[in-house]
């Protein structure tokens, strides 16, 4: 049946249903914290090499940078989530 | 200003008068033209102080002057005039003061008095001639034109003198022009101031008829005239008609009294003592002569007594006892004729005798005349008594004839009477009889005729009492008719009504089937599809069933349009949901990342229930949830979910819209078909 299979396929792409929603907020903090370590890795080696004479520290501080910034991110966006929730209810 | 152009424009108008003058005098001419220029010229001449005659002054000189002359002498005085002005002539308007100074010098120069008196008579005249002139023009306009407006008419009569005299008279002319037959009559105008007088006898008087002229009222003019012209015809009458009206009746009595004064216009007869009752006119005349005879005669004064003293002449005219023979009438006339010749001569001494000889022989004349008389009328009589007496036999005779002819004509008659008679009498038996018939055939022709009418009436009764009868028989048969009719009817409504009853099991067959329908085509597949067609033709089939609009009107749009989930689909997915709500069964309120990845972690070593486990927490929820989904009670299993908190109830949002949505089809199909089953209910 051609009407039935043609409205199912907008519902999944326009919005996503509701048990997927922790999951793809999971989804965006892990790609969210992957690019911003491997950013404050890049940082780190390039002031390494540039700076410190080829140290390791400068390499790991910058993505430490990167991680924690990712994480707060994340956090924050759980957390707008949870009080938009509570919103809806009250 | 306006005075100066005045002086002006007279001084031009003079023109020509003074030039008429100029032909006599020049100078004097030169100054009347008036320029001061020329004033010079005037004082070196002053030939017109030396001049006897009185100089012409323009402005004493009447413009109609007799003293006219041809215009070549103007003219010549004219350019002398020009010739001489031309170095200082005055400008355009002539100034006034040398036309004054003009007048001032010419006024000294000509003996005053007798220039002024002349001038003033003939202004007079003038004056006079014009004012007359005026006066006749304005008369004849006004008399003429008084003809044509009556107001004008009026006014004019009235108040001009002699004005009504003009008008009148004119109208008089064009009255005669007009009509010339009746040009006589315009004399009736004429005695209007003469007293009109009507005589006694005018008018209706006890005379049946007048032997006279028919006088009296004058119908015409006309007549009137020639009443007049009979009028002056008589002697010494006046020549109103009232004395000829008076006329003839003193002639009628005369001739009544005595036939010896018949002709009383003649003055012998007015001598006679008869004529004493004539009128007074011929009383005058008879005195008038008297008078003039009575120079010997002493009693003529005397005549104002009764009329018979004048009579006593010296000589008595004739009176003749008899004079009614005509023979003794001339005789005696004669007589007197000779008498009155006598008494004219006065010569009554001489001839009294031998007159009182002859009126004695006249009175033997007389007298004899009348024996002879007497003597033939003594025969005359014995004669006619004689002839009456052969008449009066005669006629008795003729009589008896007569009556005899006339008894046998009666007898006759009488029998010719009553045979006619009785042949009429016959005749009118017969017509009577023929009458009497023929009434008696139209009697009976009446009455057969009324039996007929009687008989078409008893036919008419008839037919209309059949008609009634029939009228009412068939009103019986109809109220059955009409009976059969009506029941026909309630029949036919029963059958309709079945018919509903049967429209309403058949639609309610439909709705069950279409309702069966939608059913299916919910169960009977494996995924989810729109019923919309299906629902259509529910709703087309309980149309006006509000319980059934109700009902689907509560079902969600997206229901219909997209199909609502299966049972085993709602259990699939409530698989994956509970796995994720389970994930997220240990969340905090406020959550963060480090408690999410630890419920997370935490969830993975959890416990798991199992069956109808009490509790108010997620994991116990999650399991009742699914052993109703396993036993089939879809409803109980949504009333679980929904009580959920948090990020658990979010996550499992739209799985329970899924479950309403199917709850919400499935009531809706329920309450159709009690509808349905219902309504069936209420046709049986």
């Amino acid at each position: 049946m051609p009407e039935t299979s043609v409205p199912a396929p907008p519902s999944t792409v326009s919005r996503p249903v509701s048990e997927a929603l922790l999951n793809e907020k999971w989804d965006r903090c892990l790609s969210n914290m992957l690019i911003k370590s491997s950013l404050g890795l890049g940082f780190g080696v390039v002031f390494s090499v540039l700076l410190f004479r080829r140290r390791a520290w400068p390499a790991f501080v910058g993505v430490g940078f990167g991680a924690g910034r990712a994480y707060e991110e994340c956090n924050y966006s759980l957390k707008q989530a949870s009080r938009d929730l509570k919103k809806k209810a009250t | 200003m306006l005075r100066t152009s005045l002086r002006s424009v007279r001084a031009v108008g003079s023109r020509p008068v003074a030039a008429a003058a100029a032909r006599q005098w020049q100078p004097a001419v030169a100054r009347s033209a008036g320029a001061a220029a020329r004033r010079c010229f005037a004082d070196g001449k002053k030939a017109s102080i030396d001049d006897s005659r009185p100089v012409k002054l323009p402005s004493t000189e009447t413009n109609s002057a007799a003293s006219s002359e041809p215009p070549s002498l103007r003219t010549e005085s004219y350019i002398d005039s020009t010739i001489i002005e031309p170095k200082d002539a005055p400008l355009t308007p002539p100034a006034p003061e040398p036309v004054v100074s003009s007048t001032k010098t010419a006024a000294p120069l000509p003996p005053p008095a007798p220039v002024k008196k002349k001038g003033f008579f003939r202004r007079l005249r003038n004056y006079v001639l014009t004012l007359v002139l005026l006066g006749a023009v304005t008369f004849g306009g006004g008399v003429w034109y008084s003809r044509i407006n009556d107001n004008f008419h009026d006014f004019f009569t009235e108040y001009v003198p002699f004005g009504e005299q003009a008008v009148l008279y004119l109208e008089e002319m064009e009255f005669r022009k007009r009509y010339p037959g009746h040009s006589v009559g315009g004399t009736w105008n004429k005695d209007t101031g003469a007293q009109v007088k009507i005589s006694p006898q005018s008018g209706a008087s006890w005379r049946v008829a007048d032997s006279g002229e028919p006088a009296g009222r004058q119908s015409s003019a006309t007549r009137d005239v020639a009443a007049s012209k009979t009028a002056a015809s008589a002697p010494g009458s006046a020549k109103t008609a009232a004395v000829t009206e008076a006329n003839p009746a003193p002639d009628s009595s005369e001739k009544e009294l005595k036939p010896v004064a018949k002709s009383s216009e003649a003055p012998k007869a007015a001598v006679s003592p008869d004529a004493a009752f004539a009128e007074p006119q011929a009383k005058a005349k008879k005195s008038s002569r008297s008078s003039r005879k009575g120079k010997t005669d002493f009693k003529a004064p005397e005549v104002d007594e009764p009329s018979r003293f004048p009579p006593a002449s010296p000589i008595d005219p004739l009176k003749v006892k008899d004079a009614q023979e005509p023979v003794v009438q001339d005789l005696v006339k004669m007589l007197n004729d000779i008498i009155a010749v006598v008494n004219a001569d006065n010569a009554d001494d001489r001839f009294s005798s031998t007159i009182g000889k002859a009126k004695n022989e006249l009175n033997k004349v007389g007298s004899k005349i009348r024996d002879l008389k007497a003597k033939v009328e003594s025969d005359a009589a014995a004669q006619v008594t004689s002839k009456v007496n052969e008449f009066e036999t005669a006629a008795n005779e003729l009589v008896g004839r007569v009556e005899k002819a006339m008894i046998g004509q009666e007898s006759q008659w009488r029998a010719e009477f009553e045979e006619e008679m009785k042949r009429i009498q016959s005749t009118y038996d017969e017509r009577i009889k023929t009458e009497i018939e023929k009434e008696k055939q139209v009697n009976e022709q009446k009455l057969n005729n009324k039996l007929l009418e009687q008989a078409i009436e008893l036919k008419r009764q008839f037919l209309k009492d059949v008609k009634s009868r029939v009228e009412e028989e068939r009103s019986g048969r109809l109220g059955k008719l009409d009976q059969l009719s009506s029941s026909v009817k309630e029949l036919e409504q029963l059958t309709t009504g079945w018919n509903d009853v049967v429209d309403v099991n058949l639609r309610t067959q439909q709705l069950h089937v279409a309702v069966e329908a939608v059913r299916a085509s919910l169960e009977d597949v494996e995924h989810p599809r729109p019923f919309v067609r299906e629902l259509v033709a529910l709703k087309e089939i309980a149309a006006e069933d509000p319980v059934v609009n109700a009902a689907i009107g509560s079902i969600n749009p997206s229901a219909y349009q997209r199909g609502i989930a299966t049972p085993s689909q709602l259990i699939d997915r409530f698989r994956r949901v509970a796995s994720e709500v389970r994930k997220a069964s240990l969340l905090p309120d406020d959550a963060g990342v480090a408690s999410h990845a630890s419920s997370w972690v935490l969830s993975k070593v959890m416990f798991k229930k199992q069956g109808l486990a009490a509790g108010d927490d997620v994991e116990s929820i999650l399991t009742r949830t699914q052993t109703y989904l396993e036993e089939g009670n879809l409803d109980a299993a949504a009333r679980e979910m929904n009580g959920l908190q948090g990020w658990a109830k979010t996550l499992s949002k739209d799985w329970l819209g899924e479950v309403r949505k199917a709850l919400e089809v499935q009531q809706a199909l329920d309450v159709i078909a009690a509808e349905a089953r219902l309504q069936s209910m209420q046709v049986e």
